[in-house]
């Protein structure tokens, strides 16, 4: 082991020996040491953590006004989608002030791919979203074959949007479920755990695996397309619209749906551009930014379809946003099966490769935003740097912003919206 | 001047040769950076699809905000902002990704920090969207990012004292001689109270006597417990 | 000693306890139908392993929640979190000493049983209150609050619908208005405004979808239950059902003709027959109205606390009022 010289680390900003002083001091039955004047003196009331705020804006949200309490939607909780913990400032009923904790389901993702070959890292990067585990795959892929230098074969580059863009209707679909559930509706989510079962059986016939696929290789993908797969597909493609629309009946035209979503948690085109949303919540506001139309990648740059926004920028138009792009991703399956090119679905990829050294950066798009890989190579075989940018992560930011001024009900209605996965938030 | 580079071309024979066309299309893109940007760049360097700017640290958020602001420029997204480490004794950097629907590229803005003291102004008054980022790269990286009103760390718990992304920071599994050995007071015994667990005895029954606690915190005072003396100090 | 006053005393105690016993498998069954019809209508099979079909399904869930350990908070107060549970349950069961079964099956057959009726049903939100309030717990007293809100709103709109079917049929007794519908048809050709604002009344009444938001297990974990386990929780449980069967039983009585049958059968028969026909009319008109609340359940979602108060003052009070008045007019007018 390399000697570590203490000087390299910061020092850090809590006066941790001091606390557990006073924590041994407790034990001993001494009082505690004294605070120096102008401290934090907020330890009493419950609900306010045992340290003094650290920033600015954790000294604003632990500041209690007359009447407000802090609620914690803590990290169990049957609405977060997932472990995440909201702490919530109300006066009675209505948010005045919103933290979002992160870190429950950090697993250091990022620092393990650096001990990871690439094609490990491939099987590494599945559970971070774990619902569109296909773009987790995808994103890496691209980036790698720009380090390697290879590009994959156009039957694989089909195949690959074919399962990405399936990936992305039992997503949508869940999502729609998701939200109905925070709402008190429990059948909507059922009915999309049908469709993604029948998705999911397509999908673990052609990569063996029902939820993290392991699929994507670098320079193409790991198998053919088989007849299982074909007929599973061709069964679920006659009624795939009839479905979707079946499913959308039950909650698009609903009174109490839209009466509580319509209008609610508007988010404005700049602000979202400002917060770094993408994907469908920035379409619902009205942006028109698409990775598949503005950067594209094959073979999206090959197959036709339009950019749909819609305006408002609301929960309903979110819920309305992930209905169309359901539509439209059936129909640009319809594309890619009339479209598809025989060949190879793996390029001729040597057994021990070394990348180049150096940088790519490659953009996809998740059914949650813009999901991008950055990875340096120095050459060797691991990679030095794995830089995963997730959309949810970065939506999170939304929720401080828009929530202030509604109900907690809301606020479950509008984190359900943005359709975060906190596989993807915490790495 | 900026040096003005191109990518390598790609390994003879291995799948399909990747057309170079981007850097043509980006050749506008790079023309007009060296142009806005002037100074500030020290290297630039292309891509199939990304143009990569060099910067130092300290101008980054005039450089990203010329970058946003100038009409034929129209960086308006951050796509990413990442921190990378190379190593103790070189440098750390934060690399920038940032979209504009007027140039086929992404831009890619690399900015020099160094690693003994690694600060660096905030973007968040340009995009709100970039706490986050900020906040994991300071909690990943430790790299403070001056004028953020919210710097705290994300992932790891609050009291977390060791920078996990570092190329120095070894896994937990090595903990003695790991830099945040004992980090949490659950890995040090001498911190636990036992007469937290008084009320489980029977009546009659008396705590374990106070003397371990009362010798442990006479020991953490001088500095000669068994975590002080198995790291450097 | 007057012995028809011990036989009626006899009588009374039989029926009260036989009632009290009645209500734990009346639980049973709704619990069962409601599981099994949302399963069905999510295209889900349901309970199929306990027993055939799986009937025995919330026996077992019974069995279970008697088994689990009651749980109380170290700082919640212990008298009153006790007796909460027993306040909501006692309301629904003792309403239910009232609901007319059939002809002769009356527990209690009084001259002012609807009085008496929504009096006690009003009791359950005490229960609710206290619940929400001796828990100790920020989730308990928002769950609390939301209800006695929730149930306090709606109320009025609840007892001014009914008051239409009172002026029409001239009675404050269960037995006189089913009397009444008998000679002049179902009330709810009558009061076709009134029942509606009852159903939904009801509905918000008893914290079924979509006005569940008490118990919104998506926004505050359990609500006002939140710090309950075991047969305590268990009591919360089996209340929520017991009062929709009753809801459901006086809704049918008012406005659908309670134990008389439809068009083409005779409406009521005598004797002892008879009170086993009117019972089966009776409970055949419940439970489709038991079955309407749980499709009611699967289908819609919830609505939001300021929404819901919105709708009883805004909406569903001058309604109630309106149709208050109408009938009183036409019963004037016509000389009903």
């Amino acid at each position: 082991m390399t000697a570590v010289d203490p000087e390299t680390r910061i020092p850090d900003p809590l006066d941790l020996e001091r606390l557990e002083e006073d924590r041994l001091r407790a034990a001993a039955g001494l009082a505690p040491q004294k605070k120096a004047a102008g401290e934090y003196a907020g330890f009493e009331q419950v609900g306010l953590p045992d340290r003094p705020p650290e920033t600015e804006r954790e000294r604003q949200l632990f500041s209690l006004e007359e009447g407000e309490m802090l609620v914690n939607m803590g990290p169990q909780h049957p609405s977060t989608h997932g472990v995440m913990r909201l702490l919530v400032k109300v006066r009675s009923e209505v948010v005045t002030d919103l933290d979002v904790v992160l870190g429950y389901l950090h697993r250091g993702i990022e620092k393990l791919c650096e001990n990871a070959t690439y094609t490990t890292v491939l099987t590494y990067v599945d559970p971070m979203d774990y619902m569109s585990a296909m773009h987790n795959e995808h994103a890496p892929a691209l980036a790698f074959e720009k380090l390697y230098g290879i590009e994959a074969p156009m039957r694989a580059q089909y195949i690959r949007a074919l399962v990405v863009e399936l990936n992305r209707v039992f997503s949508h679909g869940l999502m729609m479920g998701f939200l109905a559930l925070d709402m008190g509706g429990i059948t909507p989510l059922l009915y999309g755990f049908i469709n993604r079962d029948e998705i999911v059986d397509m999908l673990s016939a052609i990569s063996g695996q029902r939820m993290l696929f392991n699929f994507f290789r670098v320079g193409g993908v790991n198998f053919d397309v088989n007849d299982e797969f074909i007929s599973r597909l061709g069964h679920w493609r006659t009624r795939a619209l009839a479905t979707v629309e079946d499913n959308e009946r039950i909650l698009t035209q609903n009174e109490i749906f839209t009466a509580r979503t319509k209008g609610l948690g508007v988010l404005s085109a700049k602000d979202a551009i400002s917060l770094g949303v993408s994907g469908p919540n920035l379409r619902a506001s009205g942006v028109a930014l698409d990775i598949r139309k503005a950067h594209p990648y094959p073979p999206y740059d090959e197959l036709e379809f339009e950019v749909i926004t819609q305006s408002g920028g609301d929960t309903y138009a979110r819920y309305l946003q992930r209905v169309a792009e359901i539509k439209q991703s059936i129909h640009l399956i319809d594309q890619i099966v009339d479209q598809m090119p025989h060949g190879p679905v793996q390029a001729q990829v040597p057994g021990i490769i070394r990348p180049r050294p150096g940088r790519a950066y490659a953009a996809v798009e998740s059914p949650r935003g813009l999901y991008s890989v950055y990875a340096i190579s120095d050459g060797g075989p691991n990679p030095y740097r794995f830089r995963m940018r997730d959309p949810s992560f970065i939506s999170l930011q939304v929720m401080p912003k828009l929530m202030p001024g509604h109900l907690i009900a809301d606020t479950m209605a509008i984190m359900a919206s943005l359709d975060p996965i906190m596989g993807g938030v915490d790495k | 001047m900026a040096n003005v580079r191109r990518s390598r071309t790609a390994a003879p024979g291995l799948g399909r040769r990747r057309p170079l066309t981007a850097p043509a299309k980006a050749g506008a893109l790079v023309r007009l950076l060296l142009d806005r940007l002037g100074s500030d760049v020290h290297d630039l360097w292309t891509d199939e699809d990304a143009v990569e700017v060099q910067i130092d640290g300290a101008r980054n958020v005039d450089v990203l905000r010329r970058l946003r602001d100038d009409p034929e420029l129209g960086f308006f997204f951050l796509a990413d902002a990442a921190a990378v480490d190379y190593g103790p004794g070189v440098r750390f950097e934060v690399v920038y990704h940032l979209y504009s629907d007027r140039h086929p590229a992404w831009l890619r803005v690399r900015a020099h920090v160094s690693r003994d003291d690694p600060r660096l102004p905030t973007v968040t008054e340009l995009w709100e969207g970039a706490m986050f980022h900020e906040r994991e790269m300071y909690d990943m990286m430790g790299i403070v990012f001056e004028g953020n009103r919210d710097l705290r760390r994300i992932y790891m718990s609050p009291n977390y004292r060791s920078f996990p992304q570092r190329k120095d920071f070894i896994l937990p599994d090595d903990a003695a001689d790991s830099s945040a050995a004992g980090v949490n007071p659950l890995e040090r015994p001498e911190t636990w109270d036992l007469r937290r667990f008084s009320e489980t005895l029977a009546p009659g029954a008396s705590a374990p006597a106070d003397e371990p606690v009362a010798a442990a915190g006479a020991a953490v005072e001088a500095g000669q417990t068994d975590a002080d003396k198995s790291r450097p100090r | 000693m007057d012995f028809s006053l011990l036989l009626g005393i006899g009588r009374f105690v039989l029926a009260t306890t036989l009632l009290l016993l009645l209500t734990v498998p009346t639980a049973f069954i709704i619990i069962y139908l409601e599981l099994k019809m949302i399963a069905l209508m999510q295209l889900r099979i349901g309970p199929n392993r306990v027993g055939p079909a799986g009937i025995f399904q919330s026996a077992i869930h019974g069995f279970k929640v008697l088994g689990k350990e009651d749980v109380t908070p170290d700082q919640a107060d212990r008298p009153i979190f006790t007796l909460a549970p027993w306040m909501v349950f006692m309301a629904a069961a003792m309403s239910m000493l009232v609901i007319p079964f059939a002809p002769g099956l009356v527990a209690f057959d009084s001259q002012i049983s609807v009085v008496y009726f929504f009096a006690i049903i009003g009791l359950s939100v005490v229960g609710l209150l206290v619940a929400g309030w001796a828990s100790y717990n920020k989730y308990s007293l928002l769950g609390g609050l939301r209800s006695a809100a929730q149930m306090v709103s709606y109320e009025i709109p609840l007892t001014l619908s009914i008051v239409g079917v009172v002026i029409l049929t001239g009675t404050l007794s269960f037995t006189q208005i089913i009397e009444w519908q008998r000679l002049h048809g179902w009330a709810v050709i009558w009061q076709l405004v009134g029942f509606p604002v009852f159903y939904i009344a009801s509905t918000a009444e008893i914290n079924r979808t979509p006005f569940d938001l008490v118990e919104a297990d998506s926004e505050i974990v359990a609500g006002f239950a939140t710090e309950y386990s075991g047969m305590r929780f268990g009591f919360f449980f089996f209340a929520e059902y017991v009062a929709l069967f009753i809801m459901s039983g006086i809704l049918v009585t008012l406005f659908f003709g309670g134990w008389l049958a439809p068009w083409p059968f005779p409406a009521q028969l005598s004797g002892f027959l008879g009170s086993l026909y009117g019972l089966f009319w009776f409970m055949l008109k419940t439970y489709i109205f038991v079955l309407i609340s749980i499709w009611a359940r699967a289908t819609l979602p919830r609505i939001r606390v300021d929404q819901l108060m919105g709708m009883a003052w805004k909406a569903l009070l001058p309604i109630a009022l309106v149709n208050l008045l109408v009938t009183a007019a036409v019963v004037v007018i016509f000389n009903l």
